[in-house]
């Protein structure tokens, strides 16, 4: 398509080199979620020539009020894929790639080593610094953005041997300290501002402008409009550690739960399944198609008092949080092959009913 | 010499507020800090950053703004 690009190539700060130097770029988005949706689409449509996309997570209703490749028809697809779709009938001229699993600390360097800027989308801090130390290692720019709220924050790291995310925060929090979208909400338009941060970000340094987020973090208040840019400096101490150690820092908890969830779309109905419900026993919908034991999170269970069998254990409460905190509790006491329900009592009780 | 501070995000929601105004003297980024936390005993359970005059800064930096901003890590995506 011959004018595709003509309101950039306009530009004289891009012009047609510069739109070649997008058309050479490689990006990889990690989450196709709330920030990577609306990065993926201005990505696309700026003809950025190659792009990844990454993320293990099935679309779920909860995601349409601000995950803006999705409709409705998307629900218990996965998501990479969806948007891989998606993006190619924006833009049939550029390599999209999808990836329809998780970051991992195995897969990392093979992923990361394949792109030069890597826009964390991710909702958990597990990934963001998997992708933080292999920038370090693999000399990637990462793109962060992250959320609270009504709030954002952007930034870029390890950008011409910058700071990186460690720099700011050196390690990750505990499990349950910084609740994620799913835990406390978040206004919808919120990630798509922030995402759109990102792709900004990603656009100006492929185009080699100067003037970046690196060393910098910018604050946005999207309630009473108050932006704030802060100034950080680099920690070589921190940046020392994991070039050192010639990998990723392990992260003992996985605020991500990507091996413990689990989400309806992704169960058979043949499958033995141990249901526990993890709500209170005034708490409904109760469910009734299915047979359930009921183990509420505020009072203790004895590492005995669960049997494991054969059956998959799967936890539920009305959200998917607290039956998260249930199966933390389940790893720590050592029993495996118990998972986290995505959905809530109230989707399981209808697929009950279906099954 | 009176200072603002104003809190993000989980920090807003800790000390119900979005920023205020201290009277009292502090040495350095960590005494501030501990002063904080005293106040809102829940700011000890979390882990943040602080900047003074928009730069931020290590705890054992001199406290020489007025302006100083607690910022925790925001997670979701």
């Amino acid at each position: 398509m011959e004018n595709r690009y003509q309101r950039h190539i306009q530009l004289t700060e891009i012009g047609t080199e510069g739109q070649q130097k997008i058309k050479k770029s490689k990006v990889l988005v990690v989450g196709a979620g709330g920030l990577g949706c609306p990065a993926l689409q201005y990505l696309t449509a700026a003809g950025v020539g190659t792009l990844g996309i990454m993320d293990a997570d099935v679309v779920t209703a909860s995601n349409l009020q601000r995950q803006i490749l999705f409709n409705e028809n998307d629900l218990g697809k996965n998501k990479a894929v969806v948007a891989q779709e998606r993006l190619r009938q924006l833009n049939s001229e550029i390599t999209i790639k999808s990836y329809p699993f998780a970051l991992t600390h195995e897969n990392v360097a093979d992923f990361i080593n394949l792109f030069e800027i890597i826009i964390d989308g991710t909702d958990n801090f597990y990934t963001r610094y998997l992708i933080n130390d292999q920038c370090i290692l693999s000399k990637k720019v990462m793109i962060y953005g992250a959320l609270f709220k009504f709030e954002g924050q952007v930034s870029v790291f390890n950008h011409k041997d910058g700071p990186s995310y460690r720099c700011l925060f050196p390690s990750p929090p505990k499990v349950g300290e910084i609740p994620n979208c799913s835990e406390v909400g978040v206004l919808g338009v919120v990630p798509g501002i922030i995402g759109m941060y990102q792709a900004t970000e990603a656009l100006k340094i492929i185009l080699g402008f100067e003037d970046v987020l690196s060393g910098k973090l910018l604050c946005v208040n999207l309630l009473n409009h108050s932006n704030t840019l802060f100034n950080f400096e680099k920690r070589d101490t921190e940046i020392k550690k994991i070039k050192k150690l010639k990998r990723v820092i392990p992260i003992e908890n996985k605020d991500c739960f990507v091996d413990f969830e689990v989400s309806l779309t992704q169960l058979s109905s043949n499958e033995k399944i141990m249901w526990i419900d993890v709500r209170e026993k005034d708490e409904a919908p109760r469910i009734t198609h299915l047979e359930i034991q009921e183990y509420p999170l505020s009072r203790s269970i004895t590492s005995n008092s669960i049997v494991q069998g054969e059956a998959k254990i799967i936890a539920f409460c009305q959200t998917g949080l607290r039956s998260k905190a249930f199966v933390q509790k389940m790893k720590n006491k050592g029993i495996k092959n118990c998972f986290s329900l995505k959905e809530g009592a109230s989707e399981l009780n209808d697929w009950g009913r279906k099954i | 010499m009176k200072i603002k501070v104003r809190y993000f995000g989980q920090i807003k929601e800790i000390t119900g507020k979005s920023d205020e105004y201290l009277v009292e003297q502090f040495e350095t980024v960590q005494s501030l800090k501990s002063f904080l936390k005293k106040r809102y005993p829940e700011l000890n359970a979390l882990n943040f950053k602080i900047a003074q005059d928009n730069k931020i800064d290590e705890d054992s930096s001199h406290l020489h703004g007025t302006l100083i901003d607690l910022l925790p890590p925001f997670s979701g995506g």
